[in-house]
């Protein structure tokens, strides 16, 4: 039997069985049973996680995506043309790449994966398991925000060594924690379509959400370059408030209160749809 | 309008549980979706070590049973144990394993290896089975290192016996676990289902196949519209329904002669008209021609296994009583109720 991480009969401890050991070997006295409920979901995230990472598809097009449209748009504008009011092309492409990375990685993160698995009875072999019902929908909302965090720190990289952006120490660390807490909302998005939408219709629901919310959020454009009628629909889209706060941090200014709202607005709503889809299909016999 | 098929009271039991424990309980369990009812006053009880076919055509209840034993369904109406406590709580505690039917796809994570699907389900139950075991039972050793997506069929449905079986479960419950199968898979999974029943856990699986039942459950619990309609031993229930009707005529029957023919269970003389039960319609009419009985008109009424099988639990709806009648003339003790009758009518 060639089968190097799984202890069959032979006692040689490999990396996996050492992990499970350590697992299992966690909890101490008394804090037992609030060990034993987190063990399933830490390996179900890291089930997750690793399944994220071998997967040569999603991190094809979440690299590749925000790389190689950052390094397009770079030649777009003189990198110190003011736009959006008062900030640098350099800033706002960078920020704006950062953006649609996040974006790209939590809607591919969820959408037509999850989706498949939830289609083909994965995701209900799960439920029956001792993992808690809401673990499933937590594990791939944790997991979402895990790979945007590396995606939005390799544009901010790009940014500072092709793009031509310097920032102090303080604003790259405050540009990237509000990135990445406001990404919350695309990976809600993500697990949203998921739950939705058919698996046949998820990969083209997810490229077209991807390509409007990115350009109507005005990642590769510039909201006030664009016509008034889509300038009102660029603030319908969590892109648009993201970025907004992004460069309220970045520039020193206070961040709008009617940012946060949309954005804590959009991950309400799609979470209480997601929970409602749930209790529907639960219903009907179908979860 | 239920039939019984009294279990008999040296049912096999679990080689290392208490026989009389109740590991499934169904208590007047009524559940509809929508308009449509799924299960109907349900009365049910399956004991711990029994093997528990569940059978009935499509929509007669099946998958709802399970996923009501799962706590996947939450009955409108009545009440469900599992293992003695609330079915969410069972399957919380990591007691309760399943293979439900398979949507559109394998019910697999697609982009893993077996390994590694199988390593995360054994690291969610409390007290997951031995691996090397888990294997064995499943024979997916050689599957191991493969790809879920890169599955046949029949491999995949190993696959997923391996993970209804990684968390080392008392109950387990299959819904028509072989629908996917070719016919040599299905044996080997039949195979490899007794002898995990062996073990003396409790297994239901809801299957079709009336065959699959018989060959592989101590008991077969036949559901149609949500209620049980018959109860018992697989061999009596295949029996009831194997029985073919012979209607012929003949001058001056003789009964001592037509009792005495192979294979008949019963016999009916009007006039020259003879009615004969036969568990064995060929035997029976070989046998009357051997004897020399000069029958003319002969009629043999009935059908293969499957198709007596959708007739008894088609004409149970109402109508046609034919079926059930043959059912209860074959069961021993028909009519007088047993301790195990669980099913039909509300007490």
């Amino acid at each position: 039997m060639n089968a190097p991480d799984l202890s069959i009969a032979a006692p040689p401890p490999r990396a996996s069985d050492d992990l499970e050991a350590q697992v299992h070997a966690a909890p101490a006295p008394g804090s037992g049973a609030r060990a034993s409920r987190l063990t399933p979901m830490l390996a179900f995230g890291r089930f997750e996680l690793g399944r994220l990472l071998r997967s040569w598809k999603f991190l094809t097009i979440t690299v590749g995506f925000p790389v190689i449209f950052y390094l397009l748009f770079l030649g777009d504008r003189p990198a110190g043309e003011v736009v959006d009011g008062n900030v640098t092309w350099r800033v706002y492409l960078m920020v704006s790449m950062c953006s649609f990375g996040a974006l790209v990685a939590a809607l591919n993160a969820g959408g037509s994966r999850l989706s498949i698995e939830r289609a083909s009875g994965w995701a209900r072999q799960l439920r029956i398991t001792p993992m808690p019902a809401w673990s499933y929908v937590g594990t791939k909302i944790a997991t979402g925000m895990l790979v945007v965090l590396p995606v939005i720190v390799l544009v901010e990289i790009v940014g500072a060594t092709f793009g031509g952006v310097s920032l102090s120490a303080a604003s790259w660390v405050g540009l990237t924690v509000l990135l990445w807490a406001t990404s919350v909302a695309f990976v809600v998005l993500g697990v949203f379509v998921g739950f939705m939408v058919s698996p046949e219709a998820a990969f083209p629901v997810v490229t077209g959400l991807m390509f409007l919310l990115g350009y109507f959020g005005g990642l590769f454009t510039p909201v006030d370059r664009m016509p008034g009628a889509l300038q009102f629909l660029a603030h319908l889209t969590p892109s648009y408030h993201q970025v907004a706060l992004a460069l309220a941090a970045v520039g020193g200014k206070t961040l709008a209160p009617s940012d946060w709202f949309v954005l804590v607005g959009y991950v309400v709503v799609l979470g209480v749809a997601i929970v409602w889809k749930h209790r529907v299909e639960e219903a009907r016999g179908l979860a | 309008m239920s039939i019984f098929l009294p279990v008999p009271s040296d049912a096999p039991a679990a080689p290392c549980t208490t026989p009389q424990a109740v590991a499934l309980a169904f208590r007047d369990v009524t559940h509809s979706y929508g308009s449509r009812v799924a299960l109907d006053s349900l009365n049910l009880e399956v004991a711990q070590g029994e093997v528990v076919a569940l059978l009935g055509p499509n929509g007669a209840g099946k998958s709802t049973t399970i996923s009501v034993l799962l706590g996947l369904v939450r009955p409108q109406q009545g009440r469900v144990e599992v293992l003695g406590s609330d079915p969410r709580r069972a399957v919380a505690d990591g007691r309760v394993g399943a293979m439900l039917q398979s949507g559109s796809g394998i019910g697999l994570p697609p982009g893993v290896r077996v390994d590694q699907a199988l390593h995360l389900v054994r690291r969610l139950y409390p007290r997951p089975a031995q691996l090397a075991r888990i294997i064995e039972r499943a024979d997916i050793g050689a599957l191991l290192r493969r790809r879920t997506d890169r599955l046949s069929g029949g491999q995949a449905q190993r696959v997923r016996f391996a993970i209804a079986i990684a968390g080392d479960p008392e109950v387990v419950f299959l819904d028509e676990p072989t629908s996917a199968m070719d016919v040599e898979s299905r044996q080997f999974f039949w195979r490899m289902m007794r002898d995990f029943g062996n073990e003396g856990r409790t297994v239901l699986f809801a299957t079709h196949h009336l065959t699959e039942a018989d060959e592989t459950a101590d008991r077969v619990v036949v559901l149609n519209h949500g209620k049980v309609v018959a109860d018992g031993p697989g061999a009596t229930l295949k029996a009831a329904v194997a029985t073919r009707r012979l209607r012929f005529v003949v001058d001056h029957p003789d009964r001592s002669v037509l009792d005495e023919l192979d294979g008949v269970t019963e016999v009916e003389v009007c006039g020259s008209g003879v009615l004969i039960d036969s568990l064995d319609a060929d035997a029976t009419i070989r046998d009357l021609v051997g004897q020399g009985v000069p029958f003319r008109d002969l009629e043999v009424v009935g059908a293969c296994l499957e198709q007596a099988f959708v007739e008894l639990t088609s004409c149970l709806g109402g109508g046609n009583k034919g079926a059930i009648d043959d059912v209860a003339a074959l069961s021993p003790r028909a009519g007088s109720p047993s301790a195990r009758e669980m099913g039909g009518d509300r007490t």
